[in-house]
């Protein structure tokens, strides 16, 4: 752990691993978990309707840290928690004989809404004070209800819809009927419209096609992603809570790793926490605010590889150019 | 802008916070105007496998009473008299209550007289009509008007006894702060803060502000969940409680509903943690205390 406490905690560090899960008993398919983006996906087309994943966690301590220093009745807890749903289970691990702790923590469907983080913590009696936490595990795992393939970053969700239908529930974008995209950041998931209606859009975005195609292609994805994640940035940051004695919290879902992923770029030299408080600070203050802006683009091109799809746009032009003459 | 049970949609829909969002004109929120209806219940989704739980009309009755048993200047005491209510009416999944598009549609086509009625301030900030802020009707479950209630019930009740979550609405300040922390969904810690309101360790609202804090600190070098174990609630119990709804009868006015049987929280846990609070909160600065005790004037949010 960072923060410094005012008691002993562990040096040595806490890791884990989902070996396996089930759900409702039967094996979920090993493609499911990703030890590399430790994301395990729990949406299988075969199985719509399930009630309980079991988890099969391997936990590894610092042992003989642990041996040596002012702690007993150590144990080991697997803490599952999302937000929106106000989940949170504690299990209790146990210590098997090679020295890692295993254990199977549960989530019901019904308590679940999208995704919950799984950590795990060491809590121990130290001075006299049971139920320290001692130490706890920095690379936590994520369990996606909704996703089939087990990956973190979610992609953005692409919804294909004709503007000027009038469609059902998409009638509002009736208004934006000449617009070829449009980003909506207010609900669970950042949302992409791409407007069908928009002569060409749907075969130019579709697969296929010659190298300049692809280069174009690249080019207008990039643009689509780099306002996406400028929207998803100034989303994120208004939803930035202030909790009753001032300190900041973290807003909770797509709005939590949109601002982790993108603070580093837009505020490079502090950290998280800091990054977190400047930047509401000035957004609430309105002084400062202007002034980041072009660092905000910036991390949005970066995320939206603009640099890397214009390079090879151009290079396309040049050679298809050569081509010509 | 009342609204007859009889002009309502039958069922409950879903409006997303985009949709929500876009309706929530300053007419709406000084409480002038309504939501244009129709265009809203054109836009709201349906909700997948649709049953009697989704019913509007039971719910339409539940605002109307609560109005009715409760005066203007009495409005900020509906709030206890409406969560049990709310949640043994409306029987959600956690996963299904923790979807916003279900109370923005509760809020802008059920009932947002009820919201402007319960949150409109008596007077307004420089000179302006007086408005309802926007997350009453669309906003995080610890402000949104009829989501903080029903999870208010739904994290202070004691297995099937509503009467903890009783005790926390009766405090503003419990809604206001203690629900959104991540601490009380252990529910013997959730008991200990409603058993301390019972007992009147803690009253006012500068108490409970400072014991939430003290809680919230706490917990970050301690594990309540190990100090106090609790097996947690009977999943298998809450799901027959949600079934039965087609059984059950309308929630009593005068007296409180059975909640669901989903197993009371273990005795010896609370008990442990609210020894620990209790101990916490002697040592814990309050806000304004005097040596003797000032009477505190509560105040209606």
């Amino acid at each position: 752990m960072k923060t410094l406490m005012p008691y002993a905690t562990l040096a040595g560090e806490v890791t884990f691993k989902v070996a396996a899960a089930k759900l409702d008993g039967r094996d979920l398919p090993l493609s499911m978990l990703s030890q590399q983006e430790r994301v395990v996906a729990l949406h299988q087309v075969e199985r719509q309707k399930w009630d309980e994943a079991r988890l099969d966690l391997r936990v590894r301590i610092p042992e003989a840290e642990l041996a040596e220093g002012p702690w007993s009745d150590v144990v080991c807890v697997a803490v599952l928690t999302e937000g929106v749903s106000n989940l949170r289970t504690v299990t209790r691990l146990n210590r098997s004989a090679d020295g890692t702790w295993v254990g199977s923590p549960t989530l019901a469907r019904d308590a679940c809404r999208t995704r919950a983080e799984l950590s795990v913590s060491v809590v121990a009696t130290v001075d006299g004070v049971p139920g320290r936490i001692i130490g706890g595990s920095e690379e936590n795992w994520l369990v996606d209800v909704l996703a089939r393939k087990p990956v973190r970053q979610r992609e953005l969700h692409i919804n294909e819809v004709d503007f000027g239908e009038n469609q059902k529930p998409y009638e509002w974008l009736h208004a934006f009927k000449d617009a070829p995209w449009l980003v909506e950041t207010s609900g669970d998931m950042p949302t992409v419209h791409l407007n069908t209606g928009f002569e060409g859009i749907t075969e130019l975005l579709g697969s296929g096609g010659s190298t300049m195609e692809k280069a174009v292609r690249g080019l207008i994805a990039a643009q689509i992603a780099t306002e996406a994640w400028t929207a998803m940035f100034h989303s994120a940051v208004s939803d930035i809570e202030v909790a009753e004695d001032g300190s900041l919290e973290w807003p909770s879902g797509w709005r939590d790793w949109v601002l982790r992923a993108m603070l580093p770029d837009v505020l490079p030299d502090l950290s998280p926490a800091d990054a977190l408080s400047e930047i509401h600070s000035r957004r609430v203050e309105t002084s400062g605010w202007n002034e980041l802006q072009p660092r905000i683009q910036y991390a949005a091109s970066r995320r939206a590889r603009v640099a890397k799809n214009l390079g090879t746009a151009i290079r396309e032009l040049d050679r298809s150019d050569e081509g010509d003459q | 802008m009342s609204r007859h049970a009889d002009d309502l949609p039958e069922q409950l829909g879903l409006l997303r916070d985009a949709v929500a969002a876009r309706n929530l004109t300053r007419g709406v929120l000084t409480g002038q105007e309504s939501p244009p209806f129709v265009a809203l219940a054109r836009e709201a989704e349906r909700i997948k496998g649709a049953g009697s739980r989704w019913n509007v009309r039971p719910l339409r009755e539940l605002f109307d009473d609560a109005r009715r048993l409760h005066d203007e200047s009495g409005r900020t005491g509906a709030d206890s008299w409406l969560a049990p209510r709310l949640h043994y009416t409306l029987r959600l999944t956690r996963a299904e209550a923790a979807d916003p598009a279900l109370w923005n549609y509760i809020a802008l086509v059920v009932a947002p007289d009820y919201v402007v009625w319960r949150h409109l301030p008596k007077t307004a900030r420089d000179g302006k009509r007086p408005a309802v802020t926007a997350d009453r009707f669309c906003g995080p479950h610890y402000k949104q008007a009829f989501a903080r209630l029903w999870w208010a019930a739904e994290l202070f009740r004691d297995g099937d006894d509503y009467r903890p979550a009783v005790a926390a609405c009766r405090n503003q300040d419990v809604l206001n702060t203690v629900l959104r922390l991540d601490v009380i969904d252990h529910r013997p810690t959730a008991r200990a803060v409603t058993r301390m309101l019972e007992d009147g360790i803690v009253r006012t609202g500068r108490e409970v502000n400072a014991l939430a804090t003290a809680i919230n600190a706490a917990a970050s070098t301690l594990m309540y969940e190990v100090l106090a174990s609790d097996e947690g609630p009977d999943a298998e119990a809450f799901r027959y409680w949600m079934d039965e709804l087609d059984m059950a009868p309308p929630a009593p006015r005068k007296t409180l509903p059975a909640g669901p049987g989903d197993g009371a929280i273990p005795e010896g846990a609370v008990d442990v943690m609210a020894t620990y609070f209790e101990k916490l909160f002697a040592e814990a600065p309050v806000r304004g205390k005097e040596p003797k005790d000032a009477e505190e004037v509560p105040i209606d949010v």
